[in-house]
C-alpha cells in the first residue's frame, strides 16, 4: 500500500477504504475504493490525494460510469454514496437541501405528501443526486438540472470545502460557480449536498398516447402537441422503444399534461381530437424513462426542434431506434450490439451520430457504449472550440488532475 | 494615456471615442449614484471585431477597461475604477435573428430589453426575465447582472433565459460558449459568465430563449391593513402550489408617495399594504386561479380584493409598483434602492426589522418588493448633502444585509455586488469560497484588466490590491 493510500486509511478509518488487489472499472486498475461518510472526510480524502498526486476516478451509484470518456489515468475510485445528512425540505418555500449521496428514489419518498416533487427524473431511481447533477442528467419531464439547483456545498481538488449560491430562488451574490460544477462530471469539485427548488406537485395529471405518422407532417404535429400548455413531458418515440401496452404504432407520441384540472382536459381533448391520442396509464413516463436510458449502445443527439427530426431520420436510417423529446431538442438513438467485442456497431454508431449531428446543426454525446469502443476515443462531440479556455478553468479548479482525469470534453 | 486614446480614436474613429471631461462625467457613475469613478475614455464600438481591438489595444497600454450597457445598474458595476476606459455596447444594438419555430432570438448586447419583447410580439412571444428599467436596460447589461423583474417568480432570472453567448475574452479573443438548444459542449460558461458584472470579458452577441405569451393574464389588488398580513397571503399562495407570474407587495409609505405623484393609482392611502398578484396561463387555469388567490388574500385578512377589469385598469394595478421608484423622488433629492434576498417565509419578521433599523437611524425607509421571491427592496430617501444622514443611511444598509443574511438569505437578489457591496461578501462566504470564485475569474481574466475592483472585498483578493491606496474609492459629496 503506498504512503497516500496508508495515510487515507489511518485518517478516515477502515470502514471507508477498501484496498484491492486489481479493481477495473472502465479500463483503470484501482488500487483501493473510498467511500467517505461525510463532507469533512470527503475534504480529508481529497486533500490527502491531492498531497500524493493520487488520481481518483469519482463516481456516485455508478449508474452513468460509462457516459464519458475513459479516464486517462486513475488510482483509487472514489465514491460518493456514502455522503449523508438529514434532509432539510422547507415545504412552506419549496425548496430543500439534500446530501450528494441520497439516491434519487429516497427524495422522492422524503417528499412524497409534502406538496412538492423533485424536478429530476433521469433514468436510473438508484442514481445518486451528487451524480445527476454531476452529470446534468435528465428524463422526460424535467429540463436539465442546472435550473433547479439554487446552491452547492462542493469540496475541491485541494480539499477545501466551499458553498456556492444559497437557498434562495432568487440570487446575484458572486459568481455563480453553481452552473459551473452541474454538468462538469466531477472533473472540477465533488459535488457534497444541494439545495433544490422544488416544484409544486400538479394539482392532476393525464397520459395519453397517440399514433404519429411518419414523415414531416408526423413531426410537426409532435412539436405542435409538445408545446400545449399544460404539456410536462412529450415524446415521439419508435414502438420497438415501448411495452407493448404502448406500442399503438411503428412510431407513437406520448404525452402527460400536469397541472390544472380543467386546463387539462381542454389539451386532452385537443390531442384526441387532431391526433386521436387515447388515454393510459402514468406508467408510460416510466416506459420513457427506462427506454431512455436503456441500450448498451447508445447516443444522445442535441438539436434546435426544428431540425431534431432530421437528425432522427439520419439514425434511424443509421439502424437505431429514436426516442425524441421535441419540444426540448434532445433525442436518443439506441443502436444494436452483439457483444462487448462489437466494435463495428459503436463504429456505425458514431458515423450515424456524427452524421445527424451535422444535419441538425447540434452535437452528440455517445452515452453508452463498449469500453473497447470508447477507449482512445471523444464521446462528447460537437464540442470546444473554447477548450483553451475549458482547460484553463479545470487547471484552476484541479491543477494536479486528480479528478476524474481524462473523464471529460476534450480530455480534460 | 494620450497614446491609448490615439490607439483607441485609431480603432473606431475620432467621434467614437470621448475624452473630454464634460463628456466622461455623464460616465461617472451608473444608476447608483453614491459612487463614482471618472474614466479615462469611453469609446462607442460598432462591431465585435472593434470590442476586441479595443480590449488589446487598454491591455497593451495596462489600462483598465469596463464594458457597460444603458448604465441602469443599482451596485456600481459600470463604472471605470483605476482611470480605466468604459466600452459601451450601445451601438451593438440590432437584433439578428428571430426564430419563431424554435423560440430563440440572437442579439446584440445593446437591444434594449423591452424592444425585443416588442419585435418578437407578432410571433407570439415574449423575453421573460423584464426589470423595472426595461424601458432603458440593455440585454448584454442584464446578462453581466444576472437581471430580475417582477415575472421572475414564475419564468426565472436573465441566466434560465441565455443559451449561447459571443464573448471577447480578456486578452481580445472571440469565443463562442453554449449553444442554442441549451446543452452546454463542455462546462457550463454562459451560466458562469452571466451574473459575473462583466468582469469575466465582453458579450457581443446573446441567444436567448423567447416565451409564448400566455392565453390570459389577471391581475389582482389586495389592499391590507399591515405588511405582515400582506406577507402572509403570499406565503400562503405559495405554499398551496400556486405560481403566479407575480407578486409584489408595496408599503403604506411607499404608497402615500405614490399616491402624491404623478403615479397616483388611486390606491387607499389608509391602507398597510398593497399586494399585487399576477397569474397568467391557461385561460381555465387562470380563472380558477383568481379565486384561489383571493381567498388566500381574505383568509391572511385582505379587507378587499379586485381583480383588474381590463389593460387599462391593469396598467394602474402596476403603476403603483412601477411608479414606486419615481415617486420617491419628490420625497427626498436621494434614493438609495436596496436588495436582498430572504426565504419567502421569513418576510413579515424581517420587513418588521428593516423598517426598525430605519426607524432607529431616524430614514425615511420604504419598501416595495417582490415577496414571492423573497426579494427586498427596502429604498431610502435621503440628501447626500447631509454627511451626517450619509453615514446613517450606509450604516442601516449593512445593518440590514446583515439581518437578511442571519435569516438564511443573500446580499443580492438582482442588483449585483458591484463596488456596492463588496465588502459585505464576507457576510456570506469564506475566503475558500471566494478564493473559488477567483479561480474563475484566474481562468478567463488573469491580468485583471477586466472591470477590476467589483465583487470581491478589497483586501487580498484575486490578487487585487487595495483599492484605497489606488485613489479610486471616493463617495462622491457634490
Amino acid at each position: 500500500m503506498s504512503a497516500g493510500l496508508e495515510q487515507l486509511a489511518a485518517a478516515l478509518g477502515p470502514e471507508s477504504v477498501f484496498v484491492h488487489e486489481a479493481l477495473a472499472v472502465e479500463g483503470a486498475q484501482l488500487e483501493a475504493s473510498l467511500r467517505p461518510s461525510s463532507g469533512e472526510a470527503l475534504a480529508v480524502t481529497l486533500r490527502l490525494l491531492s498531497e500524493h498526486g493520487l488520481s481518483a476516478l469519482v463516481r456516485g451509484a455508478g449508474t452513468r460510469i460509462a457516459t464519458a470518456n475513459a479516464p486517462c489515468r486513475a488510482r483509487v475510485l472514489l465514491e460518493t454514496q456514502g455522503l449523508s445528512e438529514a434532509a432539510l425540505i422547507d415545504a412552506e418555500e419549496g425548496v430543500a437541501r439534500f446530501a450528494a449521496g441520497a439516491r434519487l428514489e429516497s427524495l422522492r419518498e422524503a417528499l412524497a405528501g409534502s406538496g412538492w416533487e423533485l424536478p429530476l427524473d433521469p433514468p436510473g431511481d438508484a442514481s445518486t443526486l451528487g451524480g445527476t447533477l454531476a452529470a446534468a442528467a435528465q428524463g422526460p419531464r424535467f429540463g436539465s438540472p442546472r435550473d433547479v439547483v439554487l446552491g452547492l456545498g462542493v469540496v475541491l481538488a485541494s480539499g477545501e470545502r466551499i458553498r456556492c449560491g444559497g437557498r434562495v430562488v432568487k440570487n446575484v451574490t458572486g459568481y455563480d460557480l453553481a452552473k459551473l460544477f452541474v454538468g462538469s462530471f466531477g472533473t472540477l469539485g465533488v459535488i457534497e449536498w444541494a439545495w433544490l427548488r422544488l416544484r409544486p406537485a400538479p394539482e392532476a395529471t393525464h397520459t395519453c398516447v397517440a399514433a404519429l405518422e411518419p414523415g414531416v407532417a408526423g413531426d410537426a404535429a409532435a412539436l405542435v402537441a409538445a408545446r400545449l400548455p399544460t404539456v410536462r413531458a412529450a415524446a415521439v418515440a419508435d414502438a420497438a422503444l415501448l411495452p407493448d401496452a404502448l406500442a399503438v404504432a411503428s412510431r407513437v407520441l406520448i404525452v402527460e399534461l400536469a397541472g390544472d384540472a380543467a386546463a387539462i382536459d381542454r389539451d386532452a381533448e385537443a390531442l384526441s381530437s387532431r391526433y386521436g391520442a387515447v388515454p393510459t396509464e402514468p406508467a408510460a413516463l416510466e416506459a420513457l424513462r427506462t427506454a431512455q436510458g436503456a441500450g448498451p449502445l447508445r447516443v444522445r443527439v442535441a438539436a434546435l426542434p426544428s431540425a431534431l427530426p432530421a437528425a432522427a431520420e439520419v439514425l434511424r436510417s443509421g439502424g437505431a431506434l429514436v426516442l425524441a423529446y421535441p419540444a426540448r431538442g434532445l433525442l436518443w438513438a439506441r443502436f444494436r450490439l452483439s457483444g462487448p467485442e462489437d466494435e463495428r456497431s459503436a463504429e456505425r454508431a458514431l458515423r450515424a451520430a456524427t452524421l445527424a449531428a451535422r444535419a441538425a446543426g447540434g452535437s452528440y454525446l455517445l452515452e453508452a457504449a463498449p469500453l473497447a469502443a470508447r477507449q482512445g476515443r471523444e464521446v462528447f462531440a460537437g464540442a470546444a472550440s473554447t477548450l483553451a479556455l475549458e482547460r484553463a478553468v479545470k487547471h484552476q479548479y484541479d491543477p494536479a488532475g486528480i479528478l476524474n482525469p481524462g473523464r471529460f470534453v476534450g480530455g480534460l | 494615456m494620450i497614446e491609448l486614446i490615439a490607439a483607441l480614436r485609431e480603432i473606431v474613429g475620432e467621434a467614437a471615442v470621448l475624452s473630454r471631461p464634460e463628456d466622461l462625467l455623464v460616465y461617472e457613475a451608473d444608476g447608483l449614484t453614491l459612487h463614482g469613478a471618472l474614466p479615462s475614455a469611453v469609446v462607442l464600438p460598432s462591431d465585435k471585431l472593434q470590442v476586441a481591438q479595443l480590449v488589446r489595444a487598454c491591455r497593451a497600454h495596462g489600462v483598465p477597461f469596463v464594458p457597460r450597457g444603458a448604465g441602469t445598474g443599482l451596485s456600481g458595476g459600470a463604472i471605470a475604477l483605476e482611470q480605466g476606459v468604459v466600452i459601451e455596447c450601445s451601438r451593438l444594438n440590432r437584433i439578428l435573428r428571430v426564430d419563431p419555430e424554435n423560440r430563440i432570438a440572437v442579439v446584440q448586447p445593446g437591444v434594449v430589453n423591452a424592444d425585443l419583447s416588442k419585435a418578437v410580439a407578432p410571433h407570439g412571444l415574449f423575453y421573460a426575465p423584464d426589470p423595472s428599467s426595461q424601458l432603458a436596460c440593455t440585454l448584454g447589461g442584464n446578462a453581466a447582472e444576472n437581471a430580475g423583474g417582477p415575472h421572475t417568480l414564475k419564468y426565472g432570472t436573465t441566466t434560465n433565459h441565455v443559451l449561447a453567448l459571443e464573448l471577447v475574452l480578456p486578452d481580445g479573443e472571440i469565443v463562442r460558449l453554449g449553444s442554442p438548444v441549451g446543452v452546454p459542449p463542455g462546462y457550463d460558461l454562459v451560466g458562469a459568465v452571466v451574473g459575473s458584472e462583466g468582469t469575466l470579458g465582453i458579450v457581443t452577441e446573446l441567444t436567448v430563449r423567447l416565451s409564448p405569451m400566455p392565453e390570459r393574464v389577471e391581475t389582482l389588488l389586495g389592499i391590507f391593513g399591515d405588511v405582515v398580513s400582506a406577507c402572509r397571503a403570499v406565503g400562503a399562495i405559495i405554499a398551496s402550489g400556486l405560481v403566479p407570474a407575480a407578486l409584489e407587495i408595496v408599503d403604506r409609505r411607499t404608497i402615500a408617495a405614490v399616491e402624491a405623484s404623478v403615479y397616483a393609482a388611486g390606491l387607499p392611502t389608509d391602507a398597510g399594504a398593497v399586494l399585487l398578484v399576477e397569474l397568467d396561463g391557461p385561460a381555465l387555469a387562470v380563472a380558477r386561479q383568481v379565486e384561489r388567490v383571493r381567498a388566500h388574500c381574505l383568509a391572511a385578512g385582505a379587507r378587499e380584493v379586485s381583480v383588474a377589469r381590463d389593460a387599462e385598469e391593469r396598467q394602474r394595478f402596476w403603476r403603483a409598483r412601477k411608479g414606486a421608484f419615481g415617486a420617491m423622488g419628490r420625497l427626498a433629492p436621494d434614493l438609495y434602492v436596496h436588495d436582498a434576498v430572504v426565504p419567502r417565509s421569513k418576510l413579515p419578521e424581517i420587513l418588521e426589522r428593516v423598517c426598525e433599523i430605519g426607524d432607529r437611524h431616524r430614514l425615511r425607509l420604504s419598501n416595495v418588493f417582490h415577496a414571492g421571491d423573497g426579494n427586498l427592496h427596502p429604498n431610502i430617501s435621503f440628501d447626500r448633502r447631509d454627511p451626517d444622514e450619509l453615514r446613517r443611511v450606509t450604516e442601516a444598509g449593512a445593518e440590514i444585509l446583515r439581518v437578511c443574511v442571519e435569516a438564511g438569505g443573500v446580499i443580492s437578489g438582482e442588483h449585483g455586488i458591484g463596488i456596492e457591496k463588496r465588502e459585505y461578501m464576507r457576510l456570506l462566504f469564506s475566503d475558500a469560497d471566494l478564493a473559488a470564485m477567483c479561480r474563475l475569474r484566474a481562468a478567463f481574466d488573469p491580468e485583471h484588466v477586466c472591470n477590476p475592483g467589483k465583487i470581491f472585498p478589497s483586501t487580498r483578493f484575486c490578487m487585487e490590491s487595495d483599492p484605497k491606496a489606488r485613489g479610486y474609492e471616493r463617495v462622491e459629496l457634490a
